[in-house]
Formats: structure tokens, sequence, C-alpha cells
């Protein structure tokens, strides 16, 4: 907040070199282009070569039979891929909404009795990606949302009667928990590229695993790409949502919380959405939402109407949960108005009425545990360049006095 | 000898992202960026006899192939081609929507920022987070070591700039 400017450069150089190091990382060719190329580049050896590579692999495979029956080695594998399977039973089973079953492991038996109801500590405080810093409100529209500073007034209806909500606790998640995740998906580790937890491959789509990403804050999440040779779902008179169901199942990927779906058919690829929910005892389900306020779960985005080319989503985690207090909804009004730019800047902020308002969850990463974090969602609309647009914005529910600054 | 090295299929399998990162930070262009990966490996493949372990890493070695690859692009091509292909997000490659869905994971704009650096701050941001150390970086880039660090960290200054102006 004040730091020197000094450490503010430093502190946006170290986030510009994350970002290049994530960049850099995750940038890859497109799936097939090793296959292919590696053709070329055997091809490429003379006719003499390939002669001798060939026999030589042919020696070596001879001289490395396995000394062990293999009818034991596959009595091994089998043990192995059943304990990874158990101990990550987390996976889905098939089923549909609700459920609860990463969470239920956290609540019944928390990890070791340190975390009895309300002991997490001071819990981080969230940050948003709400615009409220006066910054220019340049280019600042995504996807019908205005990013940008605004001014607020309050005109609708916050009820909230609890004065509690649950604060839920991962643990980060290991290189061997994302293998375990791909080994009951069938998918075989090719590697383990910086920013990832693991590359992997099955069967018609290739799997990559992903721990927290700190900023912006983005939580554990797997995402499968399919390949060209993956063929489309034919299911007569199913609709997007039905495909998407099916691909899920057949992958064992349906979503063990509760969700809600949203369909998003304007354009090619159709995007389905599970919007993932936390209950909220005395409140309800309250939509887990990014830091911009958008509502993330998983995701399968489903070219031509019936073929999966992307799904992504949660990676399953199990949760601790502790109970802690929350501002009251007079609070949280006050607070989300005062975070709206001030009205003696030069360049005037648009005015926005906020008229809606819920209990959400945000992801606060902390390190080698993060927390998911109750907070109000308050949204309004406002017109730019003949454009209708939401604005958001979203204000810390966990009472002042339980958070770190 | 061949024991001093590791088998190339080893060199292909850990390297071949990473290039690619590389190039195509270079060159912002999808499509160019698999033509020169490609251009980069068949030529490591025919060169990797003369490879010599004791002399330098691999990766330094692949990395002053894919550099000179590079090189080799925008003389052949021009800077201003180049230029105009980053600025206009210009892809050849479209026709796999899978494609299309991991690219948006990815951070190409920021990729595009860094193509349009001047050319030794884009080579030194793009070796260093390419994995090289700063020696390596130094000696690809024929300066010490010390001057490496002081044009990253110009470099990473000036990215910064852009990318505030830009708005990525």
């Amino acid at each position: 907040m004040s730091q020197p400017p000094d450490d503010t450069e430093d502190l946006a150089l170290q986030a510009l070199q994350r970002q290049l190091d994530d960049a850099f990382e995750t940038t890859r060719p497109r799936p097939g282009f090793e296959d292919e190329l590696w053709l070329r580049v055997q091809q490429s050896r003379p006719p003499q070569r390939r002669v001798v590579d060939a026999l030589a692999a042919f020696f070596q495979g001879i001289t490395e039979v396995p000394a062990v029956p293999l009818a034991a080695v596959a009595a091994v594998l089998v043990v192995l891929i059943g304990v990874g399977i158990f101990a990550y039973s987390g996976i889905g089973r098939g089923g549909g909404a609700g459920g609860g079953a990463y969470l239920s492991a956290g609540q019944s038996a928390p990890r070791n009795g340190e975390l009895a109801p309300g002991t997490f500590g001071r819990v981080p405080t969230p940050v948003f990606g709400s615009g409220t810093k006066a910054t220019a409100p340049q280019a600042d529209t995504v996807a019908g949302a205005y990013l940008g500073p605004a001014q607020y007034t309050w005109a609708g209806a916050l009820d909230v009667t609890v004065t509690s909500a649950p604060v839920f606790r991962y643990f980060e998640p290991s290189a061997n928990s994302a293998d375990q995740f791909a080994s009951a998906l069938g998918a075989v580790l090719r590697g383990r590229p910086a920013g990832f937890l693991g590359a992997y491959d099955a069967s018609g789509y290739t799997l990559k695993v992903r721990g927290t990403v700190q900023t912006p804050p983005s939580s554990p999440a797997f995402f499968i790409f399919s390949s060209l040779t993956m063929p489309p779902i034919e299911a007569a008179g199913a609709g997007p949502q039905d495909v998407a169901d099916i691909f899920l199942a057949q992958h064992s990927l349906v979503p063990q919380w509760a969700y809600t779906i949203a369909v998003d058919a304007g354009a090619d690829p159709v995007k389905v959405r599970y919007q993932r929910q936390f209950e909220a005892p005395g409140y309800g389900t309250a939509f887990l939402v990014d830091f911009n306020g958008e509502r993330y779960g998983l995701e399968v985005d489903l070219s031509g109407g019936n073929r999966p080319v992307l799904a992504s989503g949660l990676l399953p985690l199990s949760l601790d949960v502790a109970n802690y207090r929350i501002i009251a909804p007079s609070d949280a009004i006050q607070s989300a108005i005062a975070s709206g730019a001030s009205s003696s800047s030069a360049t005037p902020a648009p005015a926005v009425k906020l008229t809606k308002a819920e209990l959400v969850y945000v992801l606060v990463p902390a390190g080698d545990h993060s927390f998911y974090e109750p907070a109000y969602l308050f949204s309004g609309t406002l017109q730019m360049n003949g454009t209708t647009l939401t604005k958001r914005v979203l204000v810390p529910a966990v009472d002042p006095s339980q958070r770190k600054p | 000898m061949e024991a001093d090295r590791p088998p190339f299929e080893d060199l292909y399998g850990e390297y071949l992202g990473r290039i690619y990162a590389y190039v195509r930070a270079q060159v912002g262009a999808a499509a160019d960026a698999e033509d020169i990966t490609a251009q980069v490996f068949m030529n490591a493949y025919q060169a990797y006899a003369r490879f010599e372990a004791r002399n330098t890493t691999p990766s330094a070695w692949l990395y002053r192939i894919a550099r000179n690859a590079t090189l080799d692009h925008f003389r052949a091509h021009g800077r201003r081609e180049r230029l105009r292909r980053t600025v206009e997000h210009q892809r050849v490659i479209e026709e796999d929507p899978a494609e299309q869905a991991e690219e948006r994971i990815q951070y190409r704009s920021l990729l595009a920022q860094v193509a349009k650096l001047p050319e030794r701050q884009r080579d030194v941001i793009t070796l260093r987070h390419s994995g090289l150390s700063f020696d390596e970086v130094g000696k690809l880039m024929r300066c010490s070591e010390d001057a490496a660090k002081m044009l990253y960290h110009r470099a990473l200054k000036a990215l910064r700039e852009s990318v505030a102006k830009e708005g990525v």
C-alpha cells in the first residue's frame, strides 16, 4: 500500500519477472507439432545411419529384457495405480451436482486436529482487480464488464443475516498429487514443464496440471486439450450441456462440488461452465468468483457443438474449514462505496449505481496453503459508448480483526 | 565420443518447448516460430555429432543455434515485416480450436511486447527467461556476465513501461 517508491518499483519488476517466467514456461507449440517435427528430424538421417540406429535399438531391447517376471511387474503396477486412485478418492466417480466430496474430507477430519473451527489464525486479506485505484479508465472493458475506476452509489437490498461464514483452506498440491489425478484419468506423465505440476498424455488428449497462481490469483487447475483425433460426441438430441456432461462422465471429471451451469452459445466454441458454489450455513450457496468477480469452476469448450476441445477446471483438493466472523451488510455497503474513485480526480470516473449484492467466495493465495474466503460482491451497470457494461465491486467479508492487514 | 553427450532424443524432449517459447517471443507469430524451431532442431540434429559437452552445455549450444536461426529469419524477412506482424498479432495457423484455446491461457500479449523491444533488450529477456544463467547469456551476447545483468535490468524496466503503456 504505502511502499516507498523504490520498493514499489522492485515489486513491480518482480511481478513482471514472474509473469515472464510463466509466459515462457507455458508457451508451447500446438499439439502434434512435437511428433511432426520429430518425424522430420528422423527422416533427415542418412539411410545408412537409420539402419545402424535400428540395429542398435534392437540389440538394446534384447539387453534390457527385465529379469523380473512380467507378471510380477504387472502386479506391482496394479497395486500402485490402485493406491493412487484410492488416495485420490475425490476424483469424479460420475454422479451429479452437490456431494462436496472434497470438502467432506476436510470437514470431518481436520489435519492432525490442528484445524478446530475458527483457528486458521488471522487469514490473509484478498486483493481484488476491481480497478478502484485511480488510473485512467482506458480499455478497461472485458467481455461486457467494466474494470476501470468508478464512483458508486447503492440502491439495492443486501439480504445477509448471518454473522459468520466458513473459510476454506487447502494445502498446495504437489507434483505427486497431480500425478495421482492424471493416473486416475489414465494419463501418462510426459514431463514437468515449468509453471505446471505436470504434463501428461492420454488417448485423444493432453493434460496439464497447474498449482495455485499467486498473481492474478488463480486456483489449482487442470487443462485438457483434445487432439484432432478425438471424435465428437454423438448423442441424438443432446444439447451442449448434455454433451459436456457426457464428456465429463466419460473422463470421471464430473464435479463433486455444488454448481450451477451456464452455457455461452454465442460463438464457436460453445462454452459450458460449471460455476462452483460453496455452502454458507444460514445464507445458502455462494458462488466462487475470480478477482474480477467472474464466476468460475469448470469449463468445457465444444467446437461445432459436440467436439470437446478444451476442458479446464478446478483441481480436486481436500478442503479444511473454519468459521469466521463477517462484517455486517451495512459495513460492506459503506466499504464498497468508499472504494470508488475520488470525485475530485482530474478525469472524472463514471458513476455507477450498485443495485445487486451477494455473498461469494474468492481465492486468497498464501504460499504453501491458500484460502477460499467469503466476500461481498456488488454489481451495477453503466453505459459507455452506447454499450451497457457491468461493474463489479468486491469487498472482503471476513471481519478485519480476523484478517492480516 | 557419443558417451559424452545425452541422446539427441532427450535433448529434443527437454528443449523443444523451451526453444519454441524463446523463438516465439522473438518473432511474435506462431507460424514463424514453428518454422524457425523446426529449422533449429534439424540443424542441431545434423550438427550433434560435432557437439562437445566439455566446451558448452547442451542448452547454451541449442540456444546459440536458435539465436542464429532467429537472426537469419530477421535478415531474410526484414524488421519492418516482423514489427507489422507483431503489432497486428497476425496468426497464420488458426485451424485448430484446441490450439486457440491453449493460446488463451498463454501470455501471448506479454510476449508480443517482448517482441517489440529493441534487439539486444529482446535478446537478453528471452535468453534469461528461457532458463540460461547470466554467464551463458553474456557468452551468447558477447558481453560479460555483469554487462548481461545490467542489460537485463534495463530491458526489464523498458518492458514494464511498454506493458504499462499498452495496457497488457
